[in-house]
């Protein structure tokens, strides 16, 4: 088996990397492939609440590296899917506890064994984010529609290109469709042109996704939630289903005397 | 309604005021031209062309420009004389 190694990378902080892996790794369990994902945000390990599996952690990454434990014994097994794995960070150590090359001989490994693997990169460009891209092949950016998150991705797609990892899709997270239709809030469309990435998934902003991870229960099993079904689709276009992005937000001419007259 | 007002008036949603900013600032970003390496560019600019011309070295401006397809280098200098030979410098 040759798995997909997949990092969740975004440069900025607070704009959905966990809740993206936690979602995407879900939806594709659910469709029976067998998925580990793995924290690498050594120090602030946070993939593990937004699962559910807080209670169940022994052993860590940096346990496996430093070889304190077999790859197995770290690896938590979902609570609903048992073809779903979480390899916690490390919370009492640094980002420096962990090497590129490790992480590169650690993703292969487990390539031999998983159809994907995810890596949770942490905030930042230093050396957790070096560590969290070394093993991958193909790179996943999340962004809001803000300005800050947007530059951030920008320089992030140039380091990850500079690196030579060249399969970048974007996902466009936290849209509010209503102020994007009043102008408030930049488009879709504005935000690919702006980082000429191509789209995997537009997530709507909503509340169910606060509600699912004060849970730990992904929001991706909920079929009732738009968010929910925009991570499942996201999964299905990763896994190179043809799922059409419906990102028209069309404006309509009725659109446009509302937003003039209401806003 | 106010709101409504002003864009009447010409004030441009703050999208795409987002969107244009961040055109700009991803030009500066991705090019990664520090300030310092600008001010060297227009410094060998202004000695290039003082070999065939007397310029007014306080007005030039040397400006990265973003347009649709492309990125342009634009210096605007104000020339006070040509020489007739070239000076050699």
């Amino acid at each position: 088996m040759a798995g997909k190694t997949i990092v969740v990378t975004s440069g900025k902080g607070g704009v959905g990397k966990t809740t993206t892996v936690a979602n995407i790794g879900t939806a594709l369990a659910k469709r029976k492939y067998s998925v580990v994902m793995i924290d690498a945000d050594i120090g602030l390990r946070n993939l593990d609440v937004v699962m559910g599996l807080e209670n169940r952690i022994v052993y860590n990454l940096v346990d496996i590296i430093e070889g304190k434990c077999r790859k197995q014994q770290a690896m938590i097994r979902d609570r609903k899917f048992a073809n779903l794995f979480i390899i916690p960070a490390a919370q009492t150590r640094e980002k420096t506890a962990v090497k590129p090359e490790q992480m590169k001989e650690l993703c292969a490994e487990l390539a031999s064994e998983f159809d994907y693997i995810f890596i949770d990169c942490p905030a930042g460009i230093e050396q957790g984010f070096k560590n969290a891209i070394a093993g991958a092949e193909t790179a996943v950016v999340v962004t809001t529609p803000e300005v800050s998150a947007i530059r951030d991705a920008d320089r992030v797609i140039g380091l990850l290109e500079a690196d030579s990892l060249k399969d970048i899709h974007l996902i466009i997270n936290r849209l509010n469709h209503r102020m994007v239709k009043k102008g408030d809030m930049m488009s879709t469309e504005d935000i690919i042109s702006l980082l000429a990435v191509p789209l995997l998934g537009v997530v709507p902003e909503s509340d169910e996704v606060v509600v699912s991870t004060n849970r730990g229960t992904p929001l991706a099993l909920d079929r009732g939630s738009k968010a929910g079904l925009a991570f499942q689709q996201i999964a299905a276009r990763l896994n190179g289903d043809n799922v059409p992005l419906d990102t028209a937000q069309k404006v309509t001419l009725v659109d446009r005397v509302k937003r003039f007259i209401w806003s | 309604m106010l709101k409504a007002i002003r864009r009447f008036f010409g004030e441009k949603a703050s999208s795409q005021v987002a969107r244009q900013r961040m055109q700009v600032v991803l030009m500066h970003d991705r090019m990664d031209i520090a300030p310092d390496i600008m001010e060297a560019v227009k410094n060998d600019i202004i000695k290039v062309l003082s070999r065939y011309m007397e310029l007014d070295s306080q007005s030039i401006r040397v400006d990265l420009e973003q347009g649709k397809n492309y990125t342009a280098l634009i210096s605007n200098v104000q020339i006070k004389r040509v020489y007739r030979h070239s000076m050699s410098t």
